[in-house]
């Protein structure tokens, strides 16, 4: 019993102390967003930058504790209410759900190389090819 | 109210969408997405004629559908999508075109979004209408009937017509506004869902008009929303026919929230509805009544992949006789008091075997048979219990 709840707490631990970034390609007009303008582009109803460039969200799968993180810290939401958000969206046809990405890996592939590109990533000091984007309330 | 006729609108629309649809495979698709969900399970409803008529378990439990969307600039996008559903005896069975519209972007920019659709649509102004036949965006199989009226569905599923939608961040958060206005083309076979076998006629929506809005206050789990609805319908008898030349005006006052936490959410919707029949039953009959239902839904998260929901579902005929005793005495005794309400009580379980392989497992207990078919024709022969129950279950793959 006392080691389910050593366990349990490691996790907790683990996840709390798990801080995300949003990041964007490096030639996206923008240092920092709102957590609003943030939900717009997460939830798809945003679809261009500033400049008028389309926007292209990525994400990681759900269960990705980055991904849990993501969505709570920087959102505000639950995982469980964007999956709703994204398939009302695919579903009712009212628009393209988000690019789903297997790994952080591959998430900082994809947002460096793709125009208008937004995804998140894990906490870290490799920045060189990615922006960071500060959010704020 | 008095619209346009709305059919030679419809033709042309379509005709223009299907065009535009042909085209999109010669171009080039690096804008085109596509999904779809396939899922099948089974349901008994015994002493109802909700499902079959024979009380047997029923495999009539079958939802699949592939969509597409596709960018045709960046202003312009072309969605569609086509289902396959068989509910039993709840609505029509078989192939049909869901939706396919052309969605505008009128304006955009960070704080403000605005949206025309044209061509076939679906209903945005409730919390489910949407996507009611997406089976794992919906909290239970059966959804609460005193909304979601199954009798009800091919008309309330979407319209052919013009729709817009509005999303505004303000200072008191998100507000979201929704308008349409079209009409569903009813096939024989839908309006006798509708009006019963007895019917031979042919019947007719000749427009519905929505509006809606929701709020989501900033820093908030909360969800709020209002929507109206205003439709009329006409009857045309047959030479044979049971029922008179008649009309019908169908209008909705709905309430709707939601509450998002963590490991649990609650959603909840009240809707009165206005109906009132000129002639059809009897040339010169005359009848406005007011129903009015609401249900609560309480989802809770186990375990991880695994929620449990508890579903509280209230519908009365009329609302100055919930009991029904009025409505049993109108008829001379002869329909019971028990339809003329619906009181039902779920307890459902949802486990994901995978991200988008999930099975759904509920059992309803039922107090009256006001929500089962037909809503003008009361099936005495069939419905011979106020007290009843269902089961259903239903495994869902999507992608």
């Amino acid at each position: 019993m006392n080691i389910k709840f050593a366990v349990a707490g490691f996790v907790l631990w683990a996840c709390s102390a798990l801080a995300t970034e949003v990041v964007t390609h490096p030639a996206v007009p923008m240092d920092q967003l709102t957590v609003t303008q943030l939900r717009a582009i997460y939830s798809m109803r945003q679809q261009n930058w500033p400049d008028g460039k389309a926007i292209r969200v990525f994400v990681l799968s759900a269960k990705n504790p980055i991904h849990q993180s993501f969505a709570k810290e920087k959102l505000q939401m639950f995982p469980y209410q964007l999956d709703r958000i994204w398939q009302k969206i695919t579903y009712s046809g009212l628009g393209a759900a988000p690019v789903v990405l297997t790994s952080e890996q591959q998430m900082r592939e994809m947002v460096a190389n793709t125009e208008g590109a937004i995804g998140y990533i894990e906490n870290s000091d490799e920045l060189s090819t990615l922006k960071v984007i500060h959010v704020t309330q | 109210m008095n619209y346009p006729r709305l059919k030679s609108f419809m033709l042309r629309s379509k005709l223009c969408l299907l065009l535009l649809l042909s085209c999109s495979w010669q171009l080039q698709a690096d804008e085109l997405q596509w999904h779809g969900f396939i899922s099948q399970g089974l349901i008994q409803a015994p002493e109802t004629n909700f499902v079959n008529l024979d009380d047997s378990i029923s495999a009539e439990l079958t939802d699949v559908g592939v969509n597409m969307s596709w960018g045709v600039s960046e202003k312009l996008r072309l969605a569609g999508q086509a289902v396959y559903l068989d509910g039993g005896r709840r609505y029509t069975k078989g192939t049909r075109l869901d939706y396919l519209f052309l969605d505008w972007t009128l304006y955009s920019d960070f704080d403000w979004r605005l949206n025309l659709f044209i061509g076939r649509f679906k209903n945005q102004h409730w919390l489910y209408s949407a996507t009611r036949d997406v089976p794992f965006t919906r909290n239970a199989i059966v959804l609460p009937q005193s909304v979601y009226f199954d009798s009800f569905r091919d008309i309330a599923v979407g319209s052919d017509g013009l729709a817009l939608k509005s999303t505004h961040d303000t200072s008191i958060g998100e507000i979201e506004l929704n308008w349409s206005w079209g009409a569903t083309n009813l096939s024989k076979e839908q309006g006798q869902i509708l009006l019963s076998t007895q019917a031979q006629g042919n019947a007719e929506q000749d427009y519905v008009h929505q509006a809606s809005v929701f709020w989501r206050p900033d820093q908030s789990a909360w969800q709020l929303g209002l929507s109206l609805l205003d439709s009329d319908f006409s009857y045309k008898k047959a030479e044979l026919d049971l029922y008179s030349d008649g009309a019908m005006t169908v209008q909705r006052v709905m309430l709707n929230g939601r509450y998002a936490a963590e490991y649990w959410e609650l959603s909840s919707e009240w809707v009165q509805e206005r109906l009132d029949i000129s002639d059809f039953y009897v040339p010169g009959f005359k009848r406005n009544s007011f129903s009015q239902g609401w249900y609560l839904q309480g989802r809770y998260n186990l375990m991880p992949r695994t929620w449990a929901l508890l579903s509280v579902d209230i519908f009365d005929l009329d609302k100055d006789d919930r009991s029904g005793v009025k409505f049993s005495q109108s008829t001379g005794g002869m329909v019971p008091a028990y339809f003329g309400y619906q009181d039902d009580v779920t307890l459902g379980l949802t486990y994901d075997i995978k991200d988008n392989l999930r099975l759904t497992m509920e059992h309803h207990w039922v107090k009256g048979t006001a929500r089962l078919a037909y809503p003008v024709m009361p099936d005495l022969q069939h419905n011979k219990s106020e007290y009843w129950q269902m089961w259903a279950m239903q495994l869902m793959y999507w992608f």
